[in-house]
């Protein structure tokens, strides 16, 4: 389209579109740009699943680990959570709803990432990267709700001064706290759902973040077992990943349920440091 | 986030709820001659009106020290937090040590196991354990003890307390003066007054005393370990829709997480084991579904290795998968190793 048809077409549109809509209409070639230069690849530090992902967590979509107990959920979260901050990404904001946050753990991660320092220099490199992960605990989905807004009203407001800004979000497990919620004759529970999962696609969107969620897995037909929170939850995270149990203790295998831009069904095995 | 909460005139308040805006954030981006068009009011009370909404928000974010959401507490601080906790001992030594010193504070740990295996003797011995003395080790803390199925026995809580005490004096002969004043509050009735009781006939007992623990741990501060022997009974006969009882269970473990994180202690949940069919062939897991599994921080599995009781980790975010091998004896829980040392001394 020529601009002067460009600009006629905008203008005729502009009395439809509210006055209050910030974000403006781009074009598919502005939206490529800024995709290839903006939303990065946020590595998770597992090797299996970065190379699965090509690449890691991408900023700006919302992607969801589902596994049965035990599987390692919470140890790519944190695992996640400190090679973001080590490769200074941002700050990463781990909400947990199950106790499950272990310092010891990130501790023991960040150790194994540069080996080969000498001891103060691991012991700087210790705090820093601890001090840029923030944990909040949250145990309803009213809490969750709360905390997601008051996250999305910061981000807005803030001007960025050359400080770290928030780059991942982790929620686990976001299936703990939407679980009892759900089902039943009361319908109010989907609709608390489903505003989880617009308020983590839209933060991680119009702020460019990375949101990383765990769900667990409930009884289906059969014996088998799927993931929870049921169908309409299944549009929610542009991306799934399953998380199986490995041959040892640290292993596991990672399956593409769902993805914007791969065929699903592919997979990788994983190793989880000590 | 609401307009209610602003500092602005009652009239301009009732026109901005009537046109629509009823959250901070749909004021956030309108020009301020927008807003006066729209109001019906003079530009200046339209500045006014912007003016503290940014205020507001401001403030809020202002009162945070890392700028994103107050109460969130950094790795760092958590981590030097997290070294200087001390843990519950279980009695015995290797199983201590392959949970990276005892029964963590601030987690929910769930044990499962089939009948017999010790289950209800771990749980009196952890209640008497979370009341060693500080100067002993211990955590000087109280106890709580929610029974579900009647099983918790007061002369066996007394022998275990006995032989509690006897160890630590065992371990600790010296008779210098901060031990001489503890040692008066060893005693193995003090042991039992540390022990709050409550017995459980039903479900909505146990989720009314489980909502009444709140109150309960805020006059009673000093408790430092919450048991529920056991989790699974009343859950298993009396519910005919197995999805409330998952939604319930959920809400359950939701509010047992909040009380240990909040009140700084461990919760302890014993669980009984069901089959399951599972790859062709029928298993043993622990009870109340596969839901209920995610519910706990950590999960440790009692059960028999030939003629051995067996401890194994199954589910712990902080610490590997192992498995320690324990004894109850007459004491309570103990070591395979305790036993010989006292062999050989003799």
């Amino acid at each position: 389209m020529m601009d002067t048809e460009k600009e006629d077409f905008k203008s005729r549109l502009a009395p439809d579109v509210t006055p209050n809509r910030q974000l403006p209409w781009l074009t598919g070639i502005e939206l490529l740009s800024d995709t290839n230069q903006n939303k990065h690849f946020l590595p998770t530090g597992l090797e299996g699943i970065d190379a699965l992902l090509g690449g890691g967590l991408r900023q700006g979509q919302v992607t969801e680990i589902v596994g049965p107990s035990s599987s390692g959920k919470t140890q790519v979260c944190l695992s996640s959570a400190t090679h973001v901050v080590d490769r200074n990404f941002g700050m990463v904001l781990y909400l947990d709803t199950s106790n499950s946050f272990s310092p010891f753990r990130i501790s023991c991660f960040v150790n194994q990432l540069h080996p080969s320092l000498p001891k103060e220099l691991k012991e700087t490199s210790l705090q820093t990267i601890m001090s840029n992960i923030y944990c909040q605990s949250v145990f309803d989905i009213f809490a969750l709700l709360d905390l997601l807004h008051h996250v999305e009203t910061t981000l807005k407001h803030t001007v960025k001064l050359g400080g770290s800004k928030l780059c991942l979000l982790i929620v686990d497990s976001v299936s703990s706290v939407i679980a009892p919620v759900i089902g039943g004759k009361n319908s109010q529970g989907w609709c608390m759902m489903a505003s989880v999962g617009v308020l983590l696609k839209r933060i991680a969107y119009e702020h460019n973040i990375a949101v990383l969620v765990t769900n667990h897995m409930v009884g289906g037909e059969n014996g088998t077992l799927k993931p929870a929170l049921g169908e309409s939850w299944k549009g929610i995270p542009h991306i799934r990943l399953l998380l199986s149990h490995g041959t040892g203790n640290n292993r596991g295998t990672t399956t593409v349920l769902k993805h914007t831009l791969m065929a699903s069904g592919r997979t990788a095995n994983f190793v989880i440091g000590n | 986030m609401e307009i209610s909460n602003l500092p602005i005139s009652p009239s301009i308040r009732s026109k901005l709820l009537s046109k629509g805006y009823t959250s901070l954030s749909s004021l956030s981006s309108i020009s301020p001659s927008f807003l006066a068009q729209e109001l019906s009011v003079k530009l200046e009370e339209a500045v006014e009106v912007l003016r503290a909404v940014s205020d507001t928000t401001t403030s809020k974010s202002a009162h945070t020290p890392n700028g994103i959401i107050p109460g969130a507490v950094t790795a760092w601080d958590m981590l030097s937090e997290e070294q200087m906790q001390r843990h519950i001992s279980t009695g015995c030594e290797d199983l201590d040590a392959i949970l990276g010193g005892g029964i963590h504070c601030k987690e929910v740990t769930e044990v499962g196991g089939v009948p017999g295996i010790g289950k209800t003797q771990l749980g009196i011995q952890l209640a008497v354990n979370v009341q060693i003395p500080v100067e002993y080790g211990g955590l000087g803390g109280k106890a709580v003890y929610i029974d579900t199925e009647g099983s918790f026995m007061a002369e066996r809580a007394y022998q275990i307390a006995e032989g509690c005490i006897y160890d630590i004096l065992d371990k600790f002969p010296s008779n210098s003066r901060e031990f001489l004043s503890c040692k008066e509050r060893l005693q193995v009735n003090n042991f039992l007054a540390g022990i709050f009781y409550f017995r459980i006939c039903s479900y909505t007992e146990q989720i009314a005393v489980i909502n009444y623990l709140e109150n309960f741990l805020t006059e009673h501060g000093d408790v430092k370990l919450v048991i529920i022997d056991s989790v699974t009974f009343h859950f298993r006969q009396d519910f005919d829709d197995l999805a409330q009882r998952t939604r319930v269970l959920g809400g359950l473990s939701l509010r047992l997480m909040k009380l240990s994180k909040m009140f700084n202690l461990a919760v302890v949940l014993l669980n009984q084991v069901t089959t399951k069919f599972t790859d062709g062939s029928f298993q043993l897991t622990l009870a109340l579904g596969d839901s209920w599994s995610h519910s706990c921080t950590n999960r440790i599995i009692l059960h028999w290795n030939g003629n051995e009781r067996c401890a194994y980790i199954e589910k712990s975010p902080s610490v590997p998968s192992a498995s320690a091998p324990y004894l109850v004896t007459g004491k309570g829980i103990r070591g395979i190793n305790s036993n010989f040392k006292r062999a050989r001394i003799m």
